[in-house]
């Protein structure tokens, strides 16, 4: 079988623009092109759920947060970028500039380390998207995907420690100890209350978990819900955990000597990190892509309702950061070890019971 | 004695206090009480009290050095002319408008003016001669905003400039871009005048003749006598301070 016999087998199926895509499947290369582009793995990963969906979110999530704290904080915020449209596209526009910028590597810092990191923590954020099913628009399909996402997430505070240790300046330093502890505080609940779904719906399949979920898993287990949205939050630095970044006390942290578009790839780091885990969050809690199937997009309805579904529940969270003060590191541990894992605890317990029903 | 203990609120406070900082952030993030203003395309109508650039008048200036000594951040410095007369020295001005209060005669008055920019420390520094009028400005705004307290809150209230239908008069000045009489309140009129407590007790000597920077103190020698011109009177109450027999005093008139 040729490869662009494997392309075809699996192709998406997309009614409203079958006719274009029968009319370019008769042209000669582009059929290739398009064929790539439709074949279901590729486009799970280089498209929606993917990467398209990701750099599109990105642009959105950190333009909405600024303005959201601003309105929240009797403020204007980002509004000179294009003003007919309020700056919506500050985000691209910030983009665009860190591409253009100087990148400048300090003498003191550990050069190849340095220079690396930032596309390498890039890997432990993709890889689980992989295993991120939308539907039928599934990269690699697997019976421990849930599994499998929690533990590469977990590389990616590895990187930011070890993005710490090369950028060798003192902030960059504290920054990557705070990140370790904080590690340590969310790992283990965070861990529990996601066995407690794995064992409410009796699989790590992502397939089993959603069609299980005819009540949504919000109200089969709310416990385990809490403590995976404190562990988002503890997670993704988010505000009330911003431990590690702290912009007013060690000017953010692990990335403090970055400049340019390698500044660019780790500041959305904690925002990639929180995009996985807001899609591992809608599959566990909220129904993944179940939703009305609209009949004229195809298969594109399933990633259409999994993403406004993540989306809905980020724009929602980023509130959170114009509500609370910042925690200390010690009581962010305290809470860590003590409430939460016993709460995630009682959600392991209740998991359990509620899976013998279900 | 009073023992400071640390507060633990109960359980229902606590969720209570969650509960209310998350509606008050999901409302404002709704419908915000904001009041920032989009300076320069809005500009907010300030109050006539604003204290802005100071303004000069020449002609009415008595040079008494009032200004001068009274200025807590020794911005302003006599120059000499034909007499001597102000300059501001913006690097040190706090704005205080101390001269303004102490100008006996109103010679020195505030302006709305208030976004001025200088090019160097130097430029900083203005010259009696510029501070006849206020310096040139760029405006562009295309709203209005008034601060309006309504119910115990602060509201804006937006006008377009160009649809301003009750105030015809500022519309034509802010469209025809005539800002000094936009901008500059009206003078205060001089309120006070030199009068005479005790005639009786006057001793002659004539010095309040001698310091009146209007001569507006005139000796009769037929008559033996002094009088005061009030129309000339400016107020600035020279002679009071130099009356030796303290019978001279300001008054409203």
């Amino acid at each position: 079988m040729s490869l662009f016999e494997i392309f075809v087998s699996n192709m998406m199926n997309i009614p409203i623009i079958k006719p274009l895509i029968d009319y370019l499947m008769g042209v000669p290369v582009i059929r290739f092109i398009v064929a790539l582009i439709l074949w279901r793995p590729f486009f799970a990963i280089a498209i929606a759920p993917g990467l398209g969906a990701l750099g599109l979110y990105l642009l959105w999530i950190v333009y909405f947060e600024r303005k959201l704290t601003a309105r929240v904080q009797w403020r204007v915020g980002p509004l000179e970028v294009c003003r007919p449209i309020r700056g919506l596209i500050q985000a691209l526009a910030d983009g665009i500039r860190f591409f253009f910028q100087e990148v400048i590597v300090h003498r003191e810092a550990h050069r190849p380390y340095y220079v690396q990191l930032p596309i390498l923590a890039f890997i432990p954020v993709l890889i689980p998207i992989m295993f991120i099913p939308a539907g039928n628009v599934v990269g690699i399909k697997s019976d421990y995907a849930i599994q499998l996402i929690v533990a590469f997430l977990a590389l990616i505070s590895i990187t930011i420690v070890v993005i710490g240790w090369a950028s060798n300046s003192r902030f960059a330093f504290v920054g990557s100890v705070r990140e370790a502890f904080m590690y340590f505080a969310y790992e283990v609940p965070f861990v529990i209350a996601v066995i407690s779904m794995i064992f409410l719906y009796g699989s790590g399949n992502p397939y089993v978990a959603v069609e299980k979920q005819t009540i949504p898993g919000v109200f089969l287990n709310p416990i385990a819900f809490i403590v995976y949205l404190i562990a988002m939050l503890m997670a993704t630095s988010r505000l009330p955990f911003e431990i590690p970044e702290a912009d007013q006390e060690i000017a953010f942290g692990p990335f403090v000597e970055y400049s340019g578009i390698l500044f660019g790839l780790v500041m959305t780091l904690a925002y990639e990190k929180l995009y996985i885990m807001a899609l591992l969050f809608t599959i566990l809690f909220l129904g993944g892509w179940s939703g009305p199937y609209i009949w004229i997009i195809g298969d594109l309805s399933h990633v259409l309702w999994l993403l406004l579904k993540t989306v809905v529940t980020i724009s929602i969270i980023v509130i959170v950061r114009s509500i609370y003060a910042r925690y200390r590191l010690d009581q962010a541990l305290k809470l860590g070890w003590s409430s939460m894992l016993g709460l995630s605890l009682v959600g392991l317990v209740l998991g359990v019971g509620v899976g013998w029903f279900v | 004695m009073i023992k400071i203990s640390k507060v633990e609120p109960s359980v229902s406070d606590r969720i209570k206090g969650h509960l209310n900082a998350i509606t008050t952030a999901f409302v404002q993030a709704l419908k915000p009480d904001r009041i920032t203003v989009e300076y320069p395309r809005e500009r907010r109508r300030y109050p006539d009290n604003f204290r802005g650039i100071l303004i000069f008048d020449k002609d009415r200036c008595v040079s008494c050095f009032r200004c001068a000594q009274i200025c807590p951040a020794n911005a302003i410095k006599m120059e000499f002319y034909d007499n001597y007369y102000p300059s501001v020295d913006y690097a040190k001005c706090i704005f205080c408008h101390f001269c303004v209060e102490s100008c006996p005669t109103g010679a020195l008055r505030s302006s709305k003016v208030h976004d001025v920019a200088f090019k160097s420390l130097d430029d900083m520094y203005i010259h009696t001669n510029s501070m006849m009028s206020i310096p040139e400005i760029v405006r562009e705004e295309e709203i209005e905003v008034e601060y309006e307290i309504e119910d115990g809150k602060l509201k804006l209230r937006r006008e377009v400039v160009e649809k301003l239908e009750v105030d015809y008069e500022r519309r034509r000045l802010i469209l025809k871009k005539e800002l000094s009489s936009l901008e500059v309140p009206p003078p205060i009129p001089v309120r006070k005048r030199a009068y005479c407590k005790d005639p009786e007790s006057c001793l002659g000597c004539r010095i309040c003749a001698s310091v009146c920077p209007r001569n507006a103190i005139k000796y009769d020698r037929k008559k033996r006598i002094m009088s005061i011109d009030i129309e000339k009177c400016v107020g600035c109450g020279f002679c009071v301070r130099h009356c030796p027999m303290e019978i001279l005093d300001l008054k409203v008139m």
